[in-house]
């Protein structure tokens, strides 16, 4: 097998899990047609029972952007929303990510940019994805305007040979690589659980920051298993153990330790300053604007919805490279997001409705952004309920052991 | 020219484009055209030809024949809006090496029954352009000459016109006069004469010949191919006797076709015999009961711009419109409550094959028995 189909092998085994007699549900670019051809028929060869590729065109999409009226930015045909339906009938889905032209929407009216999402596609979707009743990954597919971006030459083969490195392509058994990795995760998040923590702290140059912990939410890592008991991996690559905080409960400053893309614009040397949970003060030295408008976008994009632990044994941060993709940076260091929080995990909070979910800490929004903020001069610390300081990460190495 | 005379797309209205990934260029401007012209939304649906040989080679039976319930949903979503397709088969041998009856199985007939459904209840404007590319090139030219393929589509679509929109007027109108010439004949048959071509085809009492000029329901006008040089009707789904031999290749679900013979008995094709790709079309017969039926008979003489290129185009929105031709399966401008036995077909497929050219004749036999010869060395005998 070459290394497209066992790339695609390797996302239709253990990224999405598909089953024999599942359906599956591929969305891709235009540009990432090879990657979803050979996922078509590595699930084909795994027992699908159909595959349903859908492909976007930025291209389309700019054209909308342009001239279609303001409600339509925003509408989701309703074809759209079956098609999501039908995800979440517990079959399995990939999306493909990677912009092929990074910079075509730039000269854009960036409000209008940030709009134009179909919004009941999106939320019917995260619905399953919160239900587990879908098994999902997304997986990256390399390209030019990509790589251009990230090396600042099209070198196609090196993007490739740096995903092919992140998601473990190199191991002579990735699927037996990836099993083990996810074990490891998982295991993270239990010693993470059984600290029963109160609050962690994050402190280094420009951080000095705590965020309080959610009580019955624990922490995450590796797969997730749906409700019909399939074991599937969300993200292609992961390094992180997650959890979602309490939105009310954040305090202190943050500086950001990594560049972060953020819809056609780089942020640099993001800062941040939470008080009684909110974000009151941001910094930057580029980009400010445009964290500053996703910050105002609902009530609630102002409050954290995750905090995530990664060392350096990541294969991400090892490469040493910004992949201006947030599936790959937040892998890199230790991040955290303002906005909606990722309950994947959360019995206690199956079912409730926004409001309940607030209402209990657990944050609800329509923007979450991952920025990163971890490093070998951040040093990470839990403070248990109890009141005992617990080291979790001195010099980007992991302190807890089971 | 496609979006503003061929689907003539409406102000408000939602596009639907149905179109492939190797024709993304050709999409996206017809995406932008169609915003320009008003559209309120534009959809583009790429299939992935590569997608589905993977489902023909390695999927279950089952996945052959499946229409996903949202794709229908989108074709329902189609009526009172415009359609563009795209048609330039970039890869026109990609499914050559499969288990033909298994490709020829592989049709979204769920699907294709919604959207016909439609075009037949006149709830849609739309039309099919092709788009040059490599492949269809190499296929057309020996090479994959695109610049000379795009000259060949520049010239049969009148783009090469000062004024093409007043160019497709005076077209649209030379053949609606055809059209109004042959209906005036009260015409009870058609006789095809040359070599391995023996054919009388029935003609129904409200058999009427037309033009790609269509008007939806609502009243708007379109022009369905582009090219068009066809004037063409219903035939009785009954009454088709003798023998046809094609006179050019067809490019039928990945494959092509040559040398098609059929052999024709009270109105169905019983016999199929071909150089290659036999059994891509005995697949397509099987379809289902009224399948190997005609539902198309049309006329197109030398002055066509597609024939006068003397390319084989491989593509039948083209090779319909170099010559005569005949299709089994649907019968165009069809009506919900229609009955083959009732003369007019009805069905899932619907494959233009062509049977025209210099050495045959086609001669018109009228309800009163006087035989009006049609077509002679492919000059059209009716006065225009």
């Amino acid at each position: 097998m070459d290394r497209l189909d066992r790339y695609a092998d390797l996302i239709v085994r253990v990224g999405a899990n598909v089953q024999p007699g599942q359906t599956l549900f591929v969305v891709s670019l235009v540009e990432h047609a090879e990657l979803a051809r050979a996922l078509a028929r590595a699930a084909y060869e795994a027992g699908a029972r159909y595959v349903d590729v859908r492909y976007g065109d930025q291209h389309v999409r700019r054209s909308m952007i342009e001239r279609a009226d303001d409600d339509v930015l925003t509408d989701t045909p309703e074809w759209l929303v079956t098609h999501a339906k039908a995800m979440g009938d517990g079959q399995a889905l990939v999306m493909i990510a990677g912009e092929a032209e990074p910079e075509l929407l730039a000269d854009l009216d960036q409000e209008r940019v940030g709009r134009a999402r179909p919004l009941a596609y999106l939320e019917t979707l995260n619905t399953a994805q919160l239900a587990r009743t879908v098994s999902w990954t997304i997986a990256a597919f390399p390209h030019e305007g990509w790589a251009t971006q990230v090396f600042g030459e099209p070198d196609v083969e090196r993007l490739w040979q740096a995903i092919a490195d992140t998601v473990r392509l190199d191991e002579p058994d990735p699927v037996a690589a990836w099993r083990e990795h996810d074990a490891r995760l998982q295991e993270r998040a239990r010693q993470l659980d059984a600290l029963d923590l109160d609050r962690v702290h994050f402190s280094g140059p420009g951080t000095d920051l705590t965020i309080g912990m959610l009580p019955g939410v624990s922490w995450s890592g590796g797969g997730i298993t749906t409700t019909a008991g399939v074991r599937h991996m969300p993200n292609m690559p992961t390094e992180e153990v997650f959890t979602s905080p309490d939105w009310r409960r954040t305090e202190g400053t943050v500086r950001s330790t990594r560049p972060l893309a953020l819809g056609g614009t780089v942020v640099h040397d993001l800062e941040l300053r939470f008080e009684g949970g909110k974000a009151v003060a941001v910094h930057a030295s580029t980009g400010e604007e445009a964290v500053r408008s996703q910050l105002q976008t609902d009530e609630f994009a102002n409050r954290l919805g995750e905090v995530a632990l990664v060392d350096s044994t990541s294969r991400v941060g090892r490469t040493g490279i910004t992949f201006f993709n947030t599936l790959f940076d937040e892998n890199a260091t230790c991040h955290i997001a303002y906005g909606t929080s990722v309950l994947f995990d959360a019995k206690e909070y199956e079912g409730l409705s926004p409001d309940e979910l607030r209402e209990r800490g657990a944050n609800v929004s329509n923007v979450h952004t991952d920025f990163m903020i971890g490093g070998p001069e951040v040093d990470v610390d839990g403070i248990a309920r109890g009141g005992e300081t617990i080291a979790i990460l001195r010099e980007d190495t992991w302190q807890l052991s089971s | 020219m496609a979006v503003r005379v061929g689907a003539n797309v409406g102000e408000g209205q939602v596009v639907f484009i149905g179109t492939q990934i190797e024709h993304a260029p050709l999409a996206r401007a017809l995406a932008r055209h169609a915003y320009a012209a008003g559209a309120r939304y534009v959809d583009v649906q790429y299939a992935d030809p590569h997608v589905r040989r993977a489902m023909i080679e390695l999927g279950p039976d089952e996945a052959l024949g499946h229409s996903p319930a949202w794709l229908i949903e989108r074709a329902q979503a189609m009526a009172g809006n415009a359609m563009l397709a795209t048609t330039g088969d970039p890869e026109p041998h990609l499914l050559a090496d499969l288990d033909g009856e298994r490709v020829g199985r592989a049709r979204q007939t769920d699907l294709a029954r919604t959207a016909l459904a439609l075009i037949t209840e006149r709830k849609l404007n739309w039309t099919g352009v092709a788009y040059p590319n490599e492949g269809w090139a190499r296929q057309v030219l020996g090479e994959p000459d695109v610049e000379r393929l795009w000259d060949a589509v520049a010239y049969c679509t009148r783009l090469d016109e000062d004024d093409p929109v007043e160019a497709w007027r005076v077209h649209m109108d030379r053949l609606g006069r055809r059209a109004e010439a042959l209906n005036a004949l009260g015409l009870d048959r058609l006789t095809y004469r040359g070599p391995g071509t023996e054919l009388e085809l029935g003609l129904l009492e409200r058999s009427r010949f037309g033009s790609a000029l269509f008007h939806t329901a609502a009243g708007r006008a379109y022009v369905a191919n582009m090219p068009t040089e066809e004037v063409f009707t219903t035939p009785d789904a009954r009454r088709a006797e003798g023998f046809v031999t094609s006179t050019k290749p067809l490019a039928v679900g990945g494959d092509v076709v040559e040398g098609l013979r059929m052999r024709f008995e009270g109105g169905r094709i019983v016999d199929v015999q071909a150089e290659r790709g036999a059994d891509v079309i005995r697949g397509q017969l099987e379809a289902d009961e009224n399948a190997s039926r005609l539902g198309e008979i049309a006329l197109v003489d030398g002055t066509s711009r597609v024939g006068r290129t003397g390319l084989t185009f491989f593509d039948t929105l083209y090779d319909e419109n170099a010559t005569c031709h005949i299709a089994y399966g649907a019968a165009v401008g069809g009506h919900e409550g229609d009955d083959p036995d009732d003369g007019i077909n009805v069905s899932t497929v619907h494959t233009d094959f062509m049977i025209g050219g210099p050495e045959v004749d086609v001669d018109g036999v009228t309800r009163d028995g006087r035989v009006v010869p049609l077509l002679r060395d492919d000059v059209w005998q009716l006065p225009e």
